[in-house]
């Protein structure tokens, strides 16, 4: 018998987590909960007996009851998402461990023990007030933001984006004369721009934003796709670095997505070199609710693709 | 009575040292004129309040200011040096706004490697007496 496997359940009242497939290579899976949806204390409890004593207190150091809720919540998916992608047995999202990377990036830390070869998963996840997202890949490194699309901000956008962003995307931005459109313009870019240096793992001052920029590239070179695919091809996301020709930024996939009609969502990876060049980001995204139920939204109204070149 | 000929210390390294307690200390931040009490200190009180280097009150309530302001933040909740941002419910875009706030608000420039270091009220106060002094010498 494998010690590692949990046969019972953790805990009496909780059903078992339903397993998952990993995701594929140049496959991302989003996962996201709507906070104000879930309202059952119960459940709040249960979920709170998932985190570690450590989880718990930060949680509890947050400033309000929706902010804790909040943070109770993103632990809980995240642990209860990763558990269920462990392809050997049952694993209990209350024994994974988390460590920071040497630049702060949180990362599962697997236990070094025998006949455990633990999944290659990549995670990240970003919060709103109104929705929490974790996107999983294997092999390679990712990441991704939400901002609700009607987020504002307090300062001026191109006073900001003047201090803040590349000279190209002001002069983007700049250019937009309706102050609706260019606000969300701004959104969408401040979430790429987040998802490619949470993707980098390196910490912000690492990549500085004005040190790279992100792009919309027409996508005149249409790779071929058979009629009814379900490929969107609006146009391309280019990230090109001024700075590290260590690091050439054409090796990073970016998508940019509108997520259940209220947020958009950006996720940054990196390209599988095997699944070539001009490979789509193939994209299934989940609705959850942890222990409840997964509805997969992919393809529906509920995810709209704004830029990438993506394959639900 | 103290004698101004014993303030020879170098703030800026101690400064870095003594962050956990500044809590009972602050208001004295000052590297060319130092103020101090004529009556109550004890000689060797003296080293231990010219080595933790606080931001001005004034300062820190300018930086509690802008960020309830950013965070919009109920009238009644609570903020302190000690808080957290993150704690505070402030996302990365929230956190550059801020800086931004301040860089307008105290005339400074704030690095983005320096940006990164905050983590509590505290240590954007004292980000930004730091700039302002440099700015000044």
């Amino acid at each position: 018998m494998n010690i590692r496997c949990f046969q019972r359940n953790f805990s009496a009242a909780l059903p078992p987590l339903v397993p998952l497939q990993l995701p594929s290579p140049m496959e991302t899976h989003l996962w996201y909960i709507m906070p104000d949806e879930v309202k059952n204390s119960a459940l709040l409890n249960q979920y709170s007996e998932l985190l570690s004593s450590c989880e718990r207190e930060s949680v509890s150091r947050m400033s309000g009851d929706q902010l804790k809720k909040r943070a109770l919540l993103a632990r809980a998916l995240v642990r209860t998402t990763i558990a269920r992608y462990q392809t050997n047995c049952q694993m209990n999202p209350r024994s994974l461990r988390f460590r920071k990377n040497l630049y702060g990036k949180p990362e599962v830390e697997w236990r070094n023990e025998d006949n455990f070869s633990p999944p290659p998963l990549h995670f990240n996840i970003s919060h709103t007030s109104t929705m929490i997202a974790c996107g999983v890949t294997v092999n390679v490194p990712i990441g991704i933001d939400i901002e609700e699309k009607q987020r504002r901000t307090k300062n001026n956008i191109i006073a900001f984006a003047q201090r803040y962003f590349s000279p190209y995307e002001v002069k983007v931005l700049t250019a937009i004369s309706d102050p609706e459109v260019q606000r969300q313009e701004f959104i969408k870019l401040w979430t790429l721009k987040e998802a490619y240096v949470k993707a980098l793992g390196k910490g912000f001052s690492a990549v500085p934003f004005k040190t790279f920029t992100i792009r919309f590239r027409d996508t005149t070179m249409r790779n071929f796709h058979p009629p009814g695919s379900s490929v969107s091809e609006e146009s391309d996301i280019v990230v090109e670095s001024s700075e590290d020709p260590t690091n050439p930024a054409n090796n990073w996939q970016c998508a940019l997505l509108e997520v259940a009609g209220s947020h958009y969502g950006a996720i940054c990876m990196e390209k599988d070199r095997i699944a070539g060049e001009n490979a789509p980001m193939k994209l299934t995204v989940w609705k959850t609710v942890p222990f409840v139920e997964d509805v997969c939204v992919s393809g529906t109204d509920a995810v709209l693709v704004l830029g990438g070149i993506i394959e639900q | 009575m103290a004698s101004s000929t014993a303030l020879s210390f170098n703030f800026s390294t101690l400064s870095t040292h003594f962050k956990q307690n500044q809590a009972p200390l602050r208001g004295i931040c000052n590297v060319n004129s130092v103020s101090l009490p004529s009556r109550g200190i004890r000689p060797g009180s003296f080293r231990r309040l010219r080595v933790s280097c606080a931001a001005k009150p004034q300062t820190l309530d300018k930086v509690c200011g802008i960020v309830r302001k950013q965070l919009a933040l109920p009238a009644d909740s609570s903020i302190t040096g000690e808080s957290k941002f993150t704690a505070l419910g402030a996302d990365s875009l929230d956190t550059v706004e801020i800086v931004m706030g301040l860089e307008e608000e105290f005339g400074i420039s704030v690095e983005e490697e320096n940006a990164q270091n905050i983590v509590t009220v505290q240590d954007a106060a004292d980000l930004i007496e730091k700039l302002v002094e440099q700015k000044a010498a």
